[in-house]
């Protein structure tokens, strides 16, 4: 993400905004690829010390771990590219995730059409719905400070919650498709390939959907420039406009995306999406605001500990070990902690750039403003005798 | 005429409700109007102060136990002890949580302040409600002792005696903010929220008052969580939603000006009012639907106000130096 | 022995190094100046002497303590003051409010102390407002002390910055660019009281761009440069320093 894309005056969204950047596999390339294999294999031995120590449930929730990770990384996604670019941490994320759910349960329960119908309109819904979002609400916002759009977000999801439960009913209801059964590989693992195997590979079509984008698109270019420093980007030709848009469109409709899927591991009711909420913001944070593949590594991170944790936490339960009552819904406070830790000890998280402390930094941040908008300006004269 | 103290009783209940929420919107104000930390987990000190004063208050009760197996998980304490009492421990257990939470995140922007303390807010509900046979979990904590019993019951006198000491404690709130806020404390606060880096850089320990002010403000959110469950006179861990605990409070904060404390009041009396008439009006309707509306009235106010009228519809009272 | 000691200061900010190894001492009662062309980073040292910004490397010293690394306000108690080149008036307090803020030891600034002290603390602030009331009327403000800030002129911003300053009883004070955009009556009497304040006992660190109010009022020059010090001595001696000359032209 080091890379300026500000050099290139074909950058400028329009017609050509998907123009494509040639693949290399440099030297660079290899040795991430060799680093990931590396982390790959401890992990492999690490769940595998555990699973000899603890038992095969380990692996039971290593499984369930995977998959809501890769559930909470399509969401993550969606939440820092827009916390990336408009400044803000979208508190109406988890409602609009359910809004996904429940479009794609009306197609799919009363129009009776394909599940895969229902993700789709629930897609295209969804980028309506946030470019709506952006024009009524967050345009006026803009410059405001972080604290007027995360109001106004808490009065969209409030709105969105409220209507759903207006609309539709409380109950929970179920999606309309047969993904197979639970089938057992060995006594206390068990998997449904069709049900397991189309999470997973949503979730891994979807990051190589944004990875592509972000890489090698002018689009995804543009929007990485926007989210990095706005006013240069506007110095150089980028129509912001256009690309905050785009972003929002995009975020929305990874929102869609992972409602849906979590509606089909568990159920679709008003209040799923908001339960994870706090889950999808400790993914982010953990990986750094703004960052797409810091999303990836936080999901990752967030969605393993918060399922692996569980054997853990049973054992603990144990009227002779620490007798806590119903210990293993204690689960999803592990996330939180990582989050508080994060917070605490490295704000930017993984992959992030932007400091998060306030009274020493302030002046640092006013400094680096005046830096930026010094860049700005030297590099709009730039601009102005490369043209002129 | 027993219709007449009848309406009088539901409109006392009424300004008893409200009561709860303008001393609740009164301790958001410190931290946000006059400090500028946006608390998104307003809902988390409200349970704390409620639960201790339940537990301090209410008479035994330990779990129903059938062959065995846990039924009724009851709740722990059960002391019994006086309002009084419970009420200063709600404000000392909620002024310390409080403070605990400030101490690591009154440093971070104000985004991740808002997180912070919203996932604060969540994850107490949760372990209240699943650490069962500590607080009752979803059951709640039932039982709990009216300020003044009547012999034979008479709701309107009971009423009337909520109704003053609620008042009373709004005013000993709204006097105890007054005169800090004028206090040489209270100045080195308002030059916080003027501007934080001059006023460090004046010899003052920002962070400090910061978190003193965080603190009395979530002391007092104890304090409205004590009063609240003398109102309402159960405990339903269900009412420490963020829907209902702590969204509603902004709105009451902006409706009513930051750094305003009558105003935050009428805010307080104004958006409950709004509960109120939609809970009469579900007795017509017969819908829970207007439950739902009136929330979405609330997401829409939040929106309108953020945009077109920030700083509430009564300004910030200008001070003089005496 | 120096009051004020930097030793091989460095910060960067980004891949910029505003300030590099810079190292430079100032005698105690003494009226010093800092000069230097745009960027060589003195406000960015200042700021670092303050506390406000963390060094990269190198050392600190002011009166025997180290202080890089403390914040802001405990330097401050320890007895440096800084103030700013864009005067920081807190806006909506007025100018007494804003002098009575400054001061150290105000019992009323411990919440506790307003319950458990109220007399000691209604004391402090009768005893600290007359104290600013003088304060006031060594800088000429007296006659706005219960105006808002923000409604005070840029040069009476100023001298506001400094009454500021005093009230926190400093041993040395920090200027950054005390009389740019004052009127040259109003420079002249500032720079008068300043004087009066040495021999008083204070000592004075100043950055200016203003070359008179240099020549004629500082004891010592320091010149600093691409963020280190090329330069120091007596006004005179400094003024005709080539590399001191180069600089400044060759930007």
């Amino acid at each position: 993400m080091a890379d300026s894309p500000a050099t290139e005056s074909s950058v400028a969204a329009g017609p050509h905004a998907l123009r494509w950047r040639p693949f290399h596999l440099t030297a660079a390339l290899r040795r991430r690829i060799l680093r990931a294999l590396i982390v790959v294999v401890i992990f492999v031995a690490f769940v595998g010390g555990l699973t000899a120590a603890f038992g095969i449930s380990i692996l039971q929730y290593t499984l369930y771990g995977f998959r809501t990770s890769a559930i909470v990384i399509v969401a993550a996604i969606g939440l820092t590219l827009i916390y990336g670019i408009r400044g803000f941490a979208n508190f109406a994320y988890g409602d609009l995730m359910t809004l996904g759910a429940y479009v794609a349960l009306f197609v799919n329960v009363n129009a009776q059409l394909s599940i895969i119908w229902g993700a789709i309109t629930s897609f295209f819904v969804l980028v309506l719905v946030g470019i709506v979002l952006e024009i009524l609400i967050f345009s006026r916002l803009e410059g405001r400070g972080p604290v007027a759009p995360i109001v106004a977000s808490v009065g969209v999801g409030l709105i969105i919650q409220n209507g759903i439960y207006v609309v539709a009913e409380a109950q929970p209801r179920l999606f309309s498709v047969s993904l197979g059964q639970e089938v057992q590989i060995v006594p206390g693992l068990g998997i449904s390939w069709l049900r397991d195997g189309v999470i997973l590979g949503v979730g891994l079509g979807f990051m190589l959907v944004i990875h592509t984008l972000l890489t090698y698109t002018n689009l995804g270019k543009a929007m990485r420039a926007t989210a990095d420093n706005l006013e240069l980007a506007k110095a150089t030709g980028i129509d912001t406009k256009r690309v905050t848009y785009a972003t929002w469109a995009l975020s929305c409709g990874f929102a869609s995306i992972a409602g849906v899927l979590l509606g089909i591991i568990s159920d679709v009711q008003p209040l799923r999406g908001v339960t994870s909420l706090l889950l999808i913001f400790a993914a982010v944070i953990v990986g750094g605001i703004g960052s797409a593949y810091g999303a990836m590594l936080g999901g990752l991170v967030v969605g393993l500990s918060q399922e692996m944790v569980v054997p853990l936490l049973v054992w603990l339960g144990r009227p002779d070990v620490l007798g806590i009552p119903h210990a293993d819904a204690y689960n999803v406070a592990v996330p939180f902690l990582i989050l508080i830790l994060v917070l605490l000890f490295r704000p930017s998280g993984i992959a992030g750039r932007q400091a998060a402390i306030v009274p020493r930094g302030v002046l640092a941040g006013a400094i680096a403003k005046a830096r930026a908008a010094r860049r700005t300006r030297l590099a709009a004269i730039d601009a102005g005798r490369k043209s002129g | 005429m027993a219709i007449d103290t009848g309406i009088l009783t539901n409109v006392a209940l009424f300004a008893s409700f409200s009561i709860v929420y303008a001393v609740l919107a009164i301790g958001f104000n410190l931290q946000w109007g006059y400090t500028g930390l946006f608390n998104a987990g307003i809902a988390g000190f409200f349970l704390i102060g409620a639960y201790t004063a339940a537990i301090i208050t209410t008479p035994p009760d330990p779990p129903t136990v059938l062959g065995g197996v846990v039924i009724v998980p009851g709740h722990w304490g059960g002391l019994s002890w006086p309002f009084v009492v419970g009420a200063s421990f709600a404000m000392i257990f909620s002024g310390l949580a409080a403070a605990l939470i400030a101490i690591p995140t009154l440093r971070l922007r104000a985004d991740y302040l808002a997180i912070a303390t919203l996932a604060f807010a969540e994850i107490i509900r949760r372990v209240t409600i699943n650490f069962d046979t500590f607080t009752g979990g979803t059951n709640g904590i039932t039982r709990i002792p009216r300020l003044i019993t009547y012999e034979p019951p008479d709701p309107f006198a009971g009423g009337m005696v909520l109704l003053g000491v609620g008042a009373l404690v709004l005013l000993a709130v709204f006097l105890l903010l007054h005169f800090t806020l004028e206090s040489p404390w209270g100045r080195v606060l308002r030059a916080i929220r003027e501007d934080e880096v001059a006023t460090m850089a004046l010899g003052k320990n920002t962070l400090l008052s910061k978190i003193q002010a965080f603190a009395l403000g979530g002391a007092i959110m104890g304090l409205a969580g004590a009063l609240f469950i003398e109102t309402k006179s159960y405990l339903d861990p269900q009412d420490f939603a963020p829907a209902l605990a702590t969204f509603p409070i902004w709105v009451m904060v902006i409706v009513g000006g930051a750094a305003n404390n009558r105003g935050v009041i009428i805010g307080a009396f104004l958006i409950y009012g709004m509960e109120y008439v939609s809970v009469l009006l579900k007795d017509y309707v017969a819908s829970n639907a207007i439950y739902y509306v009136r929330l979405m009235i609330i997401g829409a106010l939040l929106i309108i106000l953020i945009i077109y009228r920030p700083q509430g519809l009564l300004p910030e009272r200008r001070r003089v130096l005496k | 022995m120096a009051i004020l000691e930097v030793q091989a200061v460095e910060k960067s900010f980004g891949g910029i190094r505003a300030v590099d190894r810079c190292s430079l001492s100032v005698e105690p009662q003494s009226i010093t100046g800092l000069i230097g062309p745009n960027g060589a980073g003195k406000s960015t040292l200042f700021n670092l002497i303050a506390g406000l910004y963390r060094p990269d490397g190198g050392e600190i010293w002011f009166a025997d303590r180290r202080i890089d690394g403390l914040p802001p306000y405990a330097i401050v108690q320890l007895g440096l003051t800084k103030t700013w080149q864009i005067p920081h008036e807190l806006k909506k307090l007025t100018v007494l409010e804003n002098l009575v803020l400054a001061a150290k030891g105000h019992h009323g600034d411990h919440f506790v102390n307003l319950f458990l002290h109220p007399f000691l603390v209604r004391e402090d602030e009768k005893r600290l407002r007359k104290q600013a009331q003088s304060i006031l009327a060594l800088t000429q403000l007296e006659a706005l002390a219960h105006d808002e800030a923000a409604s005070l002129s840029g040069g009476q911003k100023k001298l506001l910055e400094l009454a500021r300053a005093l009230m926190t009883d400093p041993a040395i004070v920090l200027l950054d660019e005390p009389v740019a955009g004052v009127n040259p009556t109003l420079a002249s009497g500032l720079m008068d009281l300043i004087e009066q304040l040495r021999k008083q006992g204070r000592t004075f660190f100043l950055i200016e761009h203003d070359m008179n109010v240099v020549m004629k009022r500082c004891d010592t020059v320091i010149v600093m440069h691409q963020g280190r010090k090329i330069a120091e001595g007596p006004p005179e001696t400094v003024r005709k320093d080539p590399v001191v000359i180069d600089s400044y032209l060759g930007g």
